[in-house]
Order: structure tokens, then sequence, then C-alpha cells
């Protein structure tokens, strides 16, 4: 028998689902954890905080595996979308008199996309395409998912007119979208060409 | 299904978490109705999962994996939610925020053909507003000192060439002048989001603001 190579973030987390595995969420954790809390910081936390979120997530993901629907995205987005939702609730420390998360988002109904995500999500490739984006394009992308920035307030930043944000957001997503199509992983992006 | 979305920017800035207020809820009211939008979220969260992906890792404290394990078993502690009932009219991200359906809201009037119902969203950006239009009125002329979004939760408006019915979200700005005329056939209620008008305090603030009642 040959050795087996290591399991995706899919596999794992289908296994905590499961077989509430603690080995697979080791695993996990290892996998993932340096990021998690990388996105958290860009996203302005200290260290603290975002060790504190860090932690929020993981449990999350240990008692919300069930939840992950490998035809819904693939699992480092589902991780994505419980950081961002952990960020939120962190933020507003759970006061109901403000918008949680759970207001926004409704977990429990994992709707499946219309698109042909689930049957590219093997060939996901582990460098990303962000990378293959020009330094100006990734600047704007990271303005509106780390800083919340709308696109006038980018433009005063950078002291660019807003149509230059606008277009290089354009670009950007038109870029990902040629990228997506060569190397055939997800479909990414394909209806956005109106920013 | 709707015929008016929202932009990219309001939906990928909402894939990214960045809008958990007023306008955040009013997008998600309007994806609730709309598989277009809903369809366009999860490819912008795709875009925050590489986005997770390609960030430069940060060293972790070596004891939080034990700290963790440690904690797997016990059940979560879930603060008591205060009790919300399904009230099917309201669009289910705004259930916690409005008490009851539209009917028994305390209206506030306006005039006699339009009321409006103050919704209570602790968001220092925003004001958040249902209005109410009786149906086949119009309403004055008027544009808007900031952004203005409408989402119509019930019966439709027309303004000037457009029809607007449920499940649509238009954003109206500084430039928009209209004059919104419900349908014969009901009353219409919409869900409206502006810009927090600026706070002018003192004396010579006011002066400078003449809008200002």
């Amino acid at each position: 028998m040959t050795e087996a190579s290591a399991p995706t973030l899919e596999e794992l987390l289908i296994r905590i689902a499961e077989h509430k595995d603690r080995q697979a969420f080791v695993a996990l954790f290892n996998a993932t954890s340096s990021r998690l809390k990388a996105f958290a910081i860009q996203c302005g936390a200290n260290s603290n905080d975002a060790e504190e979120l860090l932690q929020e997530c993981m449990l999350t993901v240990w008692r919300k595996a069930h939840t992950f629907n490998p035809k819904n995205g693939t699992a480092i987005t589902w991780l994505f979308t419980i950081l961002r939702n952990k960020r939120i609730d962190f933020a507003r420390k759970g006061r109901y008199d403000t918008v949680l998360s759970d207001d926004l988002w409704n977990e429990e109904v994992g709707e499946e996309l219309e698109t042909e995500v689930a049957s590219d999500l093997e060939a996901q490739v582990a460098r990303t395409l962000l990378e293959f984006l020009p330094d100006e394009q990734r600047q704007v992308v990271f303005k509106v998912y780390f800083e919340g920035k709308s696109h006038s307030e980018i433009a005063n930043d950078l002291d660019l007119p807003l149509g230059t944000i606008k277009s290089r957001l354009r670009l950007a997503m038109k870029k990902l979208e040629t990228l997506a199509k060569e190397q055939s992983t997800w479909l990414i992006i394909i209806l956005m060409t109106n920013f | 299904m709707a015929n008016y979305h929202p932009n990219d920017e309001l939906l990928m800035s909402f894939a990214a978490g960045q809008l958990p207020n007023a306008l955040g809820l009013m997008v998600a009211c309007h994806l609730e109705q709309c598989a277009h939008c809903r369809t366009q979220v999860k490819q912008f969260e795709a875009l925050g999962g590489e986005l997770l992906e390609s960030v430069e890792e940060q060293q972790v404290s070596p004891e939080l994996l034990e700290q963790l394990l440690d904690k797997l078993d016990d059940s979560p502690c879930v603060p008591a939610k205060p009790e919300v009932i399904a009230r099917m009219e309201i669009p289910r991200p705004l259930r916690r925020f409005v008490p009851t359906e539209f009917d028994k809201l305390e209206w506030t009037g306006m005039s006699r053909n339009i009321k409006e119902f103050d919704l209570d969203i602790a968001d220092t950006q925003y004001k958040a507003k249902f209005y109410k239009i009786s149906a086949g009125q119009v309403l004055p002329e008027h544009t808007h000192e900031g952004n203005e979004f409408t989402l119509v939760m019930k019966g439709s408006f027309s303004d000037r060439t457009c029809d607007y019915h449920e499940g649509d979200f238009i954003l109206a700005d500084t430039q928009t002048i209209h004059q919104p005329r419900a349908s014969m056939s009901g009353d219409c209620i919409c869900f409206a989001v502006m810009d927090a008008p600026l706070k002018m305090t003192g004396f010579f603030g006011r002066m400078l603001n003449p809008f200002l009642r």
C-alpha cells in the first residue's frame, strides 16, 4: 500500500464533521491557523485579539463542520466566511442592539451554487491567483477586504481619481477571471464586469 | 425576482464583512430574494478565500493548540438570545429589529399619505426607516442631501419612467430628483437607509445649514 498524500482541507473538514476526528482537527489547525491569524492582523487586530479570534474560529470549525458543503465552495472560502463573521461579532462584543453576523448570513441554509464550482474543487491549485495581479490592483482589493474602504475612500487614500480605482478593480476582476479560466480552477467571478 | 440590484461595490463589501450596519441589513434583505446577487456574493467570498490563502503567515503562540484541544468538549456557551418570533412579512435579517408585522407597527405621520417608522439599529453611520406610501399617492418631488438606499418590501411604486417592485434595491444620491408614486393596488412599504445627516451643534452650525429644522 502506498503512503496516502496529505489530506486536503476539504477532507479534513469532512472527517471532523463525520467523526469528530481530533487528529483531523489538529492537521487543519496546523495548516491554517497562521493564515487565519495573519488575516485578522491585516484587518487591524493586535496579536492578542487575533489569537482570540483564531480560537473562536477554530471552535466554530469544530462545532459547525457539518455545515460545510463542498458543493458550495472550497474549505478556505468557508474558513474565510467564519473568520469574517467572528470578526464582526468580536468587534460588536455580541451586543444585541447592533447588527451581528447571524442577521446578515444564514449559516444553516447552505445553498448550492448554480455554477460548476464543485467539479473544479479537486483541481484547486495551491498557489493563489491573486499573486498574478499587478501590485496596484491587488492593493485596491486589499483595501476593500482588510480595511473596509469604499471606492471613494480608497480614491482619497491613494490620492487618485475615483474612476482609476473603479477601473483597477475591474481590471483585477477580469484578470482573475482569465486566470481562473486558463487554469481551469474555480470559475471565478464570471459575471463581474460592471464595476 | 428583483430587477434592480445593489452594485458590485456594495456586494463586494458585504461579502468582505465590511458592511455590518443598516446598509448591510438591507443588502441581506435583498439577497433573501435575489439568487443572482447571492451568486455574486459567493464569488466575492471565494475571492476572500483567495486572500486568506495568500496572506503572509503569522507565528501562532505554541500553547494555543493545547488550550484549544482542552476546550473542544466544552459545550458552547451561547448567550441567551432574545427570542425571535418568525414573522413572515418581515425579512429574516430584520426580524430582531422590527417588533411586529407591518400593520401593527407604530407608524408616525409625516402626512396622511406617508408614514414612517424609525428602525432602532445601533449604527453611527446610517439612519434606517420604513416608509409607507398610501395606495396611489405621490410624494412631493424631492432630492437627497446624501446617499439614500431604498428596498421595496411590499407593494410597488413608480418614479418617472421606472417601476419598482418587491425586492428592488434603489440607490439615490444628491443628483437624483424624484417623485415616487405608490401603485393604485395597495400601500407601498419601503426600507430606506440614508447617510445620517451631519449633526450641527451650536448656533453657527445651524445657521450654516438652513435645511435643518
